[in-house]
């Protein structure tokens, strides 16, 4: 393994913003539907989950999950 | 008969509540309902997935919305009703097309055709976004990266620096790296979400600010 400055910047980083407590993708998945529907309600899914937001935050699977949701349902309720 | 009976008793013109859903779609199964929850997903996947979609697009939806329903009648039980049956339908089917496409995109790609994806809080898939080296390092910088290599090899478990290399000295995506370690997205997660909390503890013992190590750099 060689650290470059900037793969160590990242990793001071992501060492830097671990909270002792984060949920995995699975627990972001099983509230995903909820927070959806807070987001697309225009209430604040970020203070009622916490914990989720951070996950989204921190993990680009899950995030790229939720993006694609978000679409979806927008394009429901549209009737597109 | 008696069957047949019920089974038409079950058919609705729509289904407004959870209620109506979950009564719908568990069995006997009411395939009106079936087919109209498809509709929906597949209405809601195309405009979600299309950009990830080269062609085939709606041949790619319907076996994805397909896969999804059988998802849902298989874990109806599991559904609580924190939101509509749609939404939680849904997500199923979203994760459903995305784990399709990933697993499609990187057995396809080589791994030096793979796109970092630079998003500064990201801390899971980090990559490693312009690898330019200052002309001016400063001394302490060897210093640092000597620290924090001790960091890694003498607090991470092998698993844990197989992941961390992986992920944030190769950037290799998250995909990639649950194959390569026959694991799953989840507990990848975690394994690197204790490496991060080992590596800022350790920090912290030492009495190394992490704010002023990244100003260093
Ligand atoms: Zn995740």
């Amino acid at each position: 393994m060689e650290l470059t400055p900037d793969i160590l910047k990242s990793l001071i980083k992501s060492a830097q913003m671990a909270a002792d407590h984060e949920i995995g993708c699975d627990e972001c998945f099983d509230e995903l539907h909820e927070f959806a529907e807070l987001e697309l309600a225009g209430k604040s899914p970020a203070e009622a989950k916490p914990l989720v937001k951070d996950h989204l935050d921190k993990c680009g699977s899950c995030r790229e999950e939720y993006q694609a949701l978000l679409e979806a349902l927008r394009a429901i309720e549209n009737g597109n | 008969m008696l069957n047949w009976f019920k089974r038409r008793r079950k058919e609705k013109a729509s289904y407004e509540t959870n209620e109506e859903w979950i009564e719908a779609l568990k069995p006997p199964v009411d395939e009106r309902a079936v087919k109209l929850l498809r509709q929906q997903l597949i209405r809601g996947l195309k405009p979600a997935l299309h950009k990830y979609v080269d062609r085939e697009l709606d041949q790619f939806v319907e076996d994805v919305a397909q896969d999804a329903l059988l998802k849902v009648l298989d874990n109806i039980d599991s559904f609580r009703g924190e939101s509509k049956l749609l939404t939680w339908a849904m997500k199923i089917a979203v994760r459903e097309g995305l784990t399709e496409l990933r697993l499609k995109r990187y057995d396809d790609i080589s791994i030096e055709d793979l796109k970092p994806d630079d998003d500064s809080r990201e801390v899971f898939s980090l990559t490693v976004a312009g690898n330019e080296i200052s002309p001016d390092r400063s001394l302490h910088e060897s210093d640092l990266v000597d620290k924090v290599m001790t960091i890694i090899n003498e607090e991470l478990t092998d698993k844990q620096k197989q992941a961390i290399n992986a992920l944030m000295i190769q950037g290799l995506p998250v995909p990639v790296v649950v194959k390569q370690m026959d694991t799953n997205r989840n507990a990848l997660y975690k394994l690197v979400h204790d490496a991060r909390l080992k590596i800022k503890n350790k920090l912290e013992i030492e009495g190394i600010d992490p704010d002023e190590m990244l100003n260093k750099l």
